[in-house]
């Protein structure tokens, strides 16, 4: 503070100066051996020294020492030689007393702490033989020579490093010298601490603060450091000696660095298997949908959309069963039977159809070939056998007999579909032409109301009547309302099976009639119940043919698949055959079919009476030409 | 409008009681407890210790500034201790002069004679700086700190009074002493030695003064509370 006091008044006036040049004559006007209570650098060399104190210094502010020198004096160099003595000014009649104790290995005088007083003033004086050497100078007060001893146990510890790993802040921390009695609060003592790089010189100093321990900040990593301590007494300017330096090197310390990545691989490794899940969820979003909530069966077929069944447009609708405007579905037929490589399906001709049937060009085979018009709306309970609806793995036939089927438009869409089977699928077809006198039969046929089935694929015929016509029967049994006189029906389906179809069948009350006029028999028609809604005209319209069909009872053994003759029942339900056996070809080439027997099937007879059991399978024409003989 | 002015209210008053609980948690704004206020805050003993050895450690620095910049303006001789030719005008006062006499003697003798210190020095250092303003080359810095210095011994006066009253309400020490109420009183007889006294002499002895009081304190309170800073 003094220099900073001295720097500014320099500025102020020029009577500072002068009293400044004033000072520094003094300062040479003072006498060699000055007093160590001032420091003295400039000394005149050479005049002799005297015999002087060089210092006297206390480390605790309870005792303190002196040492003295010779000088020049080499004489007096020997211990004893000269004494020394002081004066200790705590009353006006004070005497000057022999130093109480003498180190003479280092001439030094000690005084204990029973001749230490504080806050008094100390004259010490050095005598000889019979000289005295005294020096006004050589006056102080214990307080004023305190120097502390330097502080102890220095330890230091890292604070922390900054985030670009250049530099770091480090705490160093000490105790107090322990002879400076702090805790009675005797002396207050200020610590400066000094660091510098290891090998350099300068030193830096921190500012001077009273407590025990100090931040220093900004050291760079790599280097060494050296650090030391001193003391001093609080609002006094004799500092102690430096302590022990201690060194701090900053190495790399990646402790702290070491748990960052942790967290950061943590955190990602938690995203990325998030990202994971989320991944796989969404690209097996289909399969938990299905395992979640499973599809609700809805009909369906395949290439036909919701909408058309919806909306109810039975036309159109048709119109694509059909495989009308090339653009239709004509994959059915074979996808139908794939299992069954032998069945052939057999097209109809258009053109060979009556006049009447030509002008309906949309209207569906059957319709042409029974010169039906397109009947509506009629109530049919169809069943599951009734559905031949084109295998499709999406559509559910939960159930043969679906509730959810009365209305008119699905009804007709049921219509629309072929009847074809029996409950049995798996029999086989056959189609047989055969002799049917069953025209009384037929024209019963024609009393009820009879429904309209739109069969365009394939329709068993049942029966042929004499006159060329074609009986189908669906086939179903819940088709039939109305009351029908019960037609024979043939049912296809191998001998085992046909018991039961027989009380089945008697159940239906099916007939229906077609005409086949596909003389080329590719494949073979289906049979299908169609039923009459009109009577006599949907009927008459389908004899294209010379109806010079040998009677159906002459019935002749031909190598026809088997049919199982069932004599048709109850009024209600008709049993229908899918298909029927074709027995012989006229010579107009048309089928000619087995009729169905009156009587009631014998139970459990296989074998009709007329009948002789055929076997089934396909048609070569060979054998059609055996059947046509 | 009735809602409005209600806000405004609420505000108000909340503002209120906020400046009030500000206040009462500071503990430096509280002003000091005299003559037993009620709702004053009150200081604890260990914090009026810690006051006043700050107090007096400030004081000693600029009692030690001052002397050396008198000592390096002025300079009589290198070392005037010598030639001192009076005592200080407090040499009367007995002060123990080494450690184990201060943690010998009895607190309230402590105390007393650091009151007496104390109002000895009021007078003289007023003097001292009035006599000072009158020289051009003592600097502005110097001046005032001499005008700093008299007000800090009277406040330092004034807190260590204090705090024997609370020492005394604690029962700490006893109301034996008289003198610790009116120390003016002890001064009536030594009013005119230290106008003799040069200068120099006076900011030479203050200092010394003023590191004894700065000392006893800290004897007291590592004696009495010596909780924290011992």
């Amino acid at each position: 503070m003094a220099t900073s006091s001295s720097s500014s008044s320099f500025s102020s006036s020029s009577c500072n100066i002068l009293l400044l040049l004033f000072i520094s004559s003094l300062d040479w006007l003072s006498p060699p051996g000055s007093a160590f209570l001032i420091d003295q650098d400039h000394m005149t060399s050479s005049a002799p020294l005297e015999p002087h104190f060089t210092e006297c210094i206390s480390r605790d502010q309870e005792t303190f020492r002196c040492w003295w020198s010779p000088g020049t004096f080499q004489n007096l160099s020997s211990p004893g030689a000269l004494r020394v003595f002081y004066l200790r000014k705590d009353s006006p009649t004070s005497e000057w007393k022999e130093c109480p104790e003498y180190v003479h290995s280092t001439r030094e005088c000690f005084f204990d702490i029973n001749h230490t007083s504080i806050w008094i003033p100390y004259c010490m004086q050095l005598r000889s033989q019979n000289i005295t050497y005294f020096n006004e100078e050589d006056c102080f007060t214990v307080e004023n020579i305190v120097r502390p001893d330097p502080p102890v146990s220095l330890n230091w510890t890292l604070l922390n490093i900054s985030p670009s790993g250049v530099s770091y802040d480090v705490m160093v921390s000490w105790e107090p010298p322990p002879s400076a009695d702090v805790e009675a609060g005797w002396m207050r003592i200020e610590y400066e601490i000094q660091y510098r790089e290891r090998n350099t010189t300068n030193w830096e100093a921190l500012e001077i603060q009273p407590h025990t321990q100090q931040t220093i900040y900004g050291l760079h990593i790599g280097r060494e450091y050296e650090v030391h301590i001193r003391c001093r007494m609080q609002a006094f300017t004799k500092f102690g000696e430096f302590s022990e330096s201690i060194f701090i090197q900053g190495t790399e310390i990646p402790i702290k660095e070491s748990t960052v990545p942790l967290t950061v691989v943590l955190i990602f490794g938690i995203v990325g298997i998030l990202i994971l899940i989320m991944l796989i969820v969404i690209s097996q979003q289909h399969r938990l949908m299905m395992v979640l909530l499973p599809p609700v069966p809805v009909p369906k077929i395949k290439g036909i959309d919701s909408e058309l069944l919806k909306k109810g447009k039975l036309d159109d609708l048709n119109f694509i069963l059909s495989g009308g405007g090339m653009g239709g579905l004509p994959t059915y037929l074979p996808d139908f039977y794939q299992d069954e490589p032998w069945v052939e399906f057999i097209e109809v001709d258009a053109e060979d159809t009556d006049g009447e049937v030509k002008e309906d060009n949309r209207d569906s085979d059957t319709q042409r070939l029974l010169g039906l018009p397109e009947l509506v709306s009629h109530h049919m309970n169809i069943g599951c056998s009734n559905s031949i609806s084109f295998p499709d793995g999406d559509s559910g036939r939960a159930s043969c007999y679906d509730p959810d089927m009365p209305e008119q438009d699905t009804l007709m869409l049921m219509a629309t579909l072929l009847p074809g089977q029996p409950d049995n699928d798996e029999a086989s077809l056959e189609v047989l032409a055969t002799e049917r006198n069953e025209r009384p039969l037929i024209q019963t046929q024609n009393e009820g109301p009879q429904t309209w089935v739109n069969t365009d694929f394939y329709a068993q015929v049942s029966n042929v009547m004499p006159s060329g016509g074609v009986v189908l029967s669906p086939g179903q049994q819940l088709r039939i309302q109305e009351s029908i006189s019960a037609t024979e029906e043939e049912k296809k389906g191998k001998e085992s099976e046909d018991c039961k179809e027989a009380e089945e069948q008697k159940q239906k009350d099916l007939q229906f009639h077609l005409l086949v006029v596909d003389p080329e028999g590719k494949g073979y028609t289906t049979e299908s119940n169609v039923r009459q809604i009109s009577t006599p005209p949907s009927y008459q319209t389908i004899h294209p043919q010379p109806e010079e069909t040998k009677p159906a009872a002459t019935t002749e053994d031909n190598p026809s698949p088997y049919i199982l003759p069932e004599s048709p029942h109850s009024p209600f339900f008709a049993p229908v055959a899918d298909y029927t056996v074709v027995q012989e070809l006229d010579s107009h080439h048309s089928l000619l079919l087995n009729p169905p027997p009156r009587q009631s099937p014998p139970p459990c007879l296989p074998q009709h009476p007329l009948k002789t059991p055929m076997p089934v399978g396909y048609i070569t024409p060979d054998l059609l030409g055996n059947i046509s003989q | 409008m009735p809602g409005h002015i209600r806000s405004v209210c609420v505000v108000w008053v909340v503002f209120v009681c906020l400046m009030f609980c500000s206040r009462l948690t500071t503990v430096g704004a509280a002003p000091p407890c005299t003559n037993a206020q009620a709702g004053c805050h009150v200081l604890s003993l260990a914090n009026l210790f810690d006051r006043v050895i700050q107090h007096s450690a400030r004081m000693h620095g600029i009692s030690n500034d001052l002397h050396s910049e008198f000592e390096l303006y002025f300079l009589p001789s290198k070392n005037q201790i010598g030639r001192v030719s009076r005592n200080c005008h407090t040499s009367s006062i007995l002060t123990p002069n080494g450690k184990e006499n201060a943690q010998r003697m009895a607190r309230e003798e402590l105390t007393e004679v650091i009151l007496k210190l104390l109002v000895a020095w009021r007078d003289p250092l007023s003097h001292f700086h009035q006599s000072m303003a009158r020289h051009h080359d003592f600097n502005n810095f110097s001046s005032n700190k001499s005008l700093e210095i008299s007000d800090m011994v009277h406040e330092l006066q004034k807190g260590v009074q204090k705090m024997v009253e609370k020492m005394q309400m604690l029962g700490i020490m006893s109301n034996s002493v008289s003198s610790l109420a009116s120390p003016e009183a002890l001064l009536e007889s030594d009013s005119a030695e230290w106008r003799l006294m040069k200068n120099y002499d006076l900011l030479y002895c203050f200092r010394r003064d003023s590191n004894k009081v700065q000392n006893y304190l800290k004897i007291l309170k590592c004696r009495i509370v010596p909780e924290y800073g011992c």
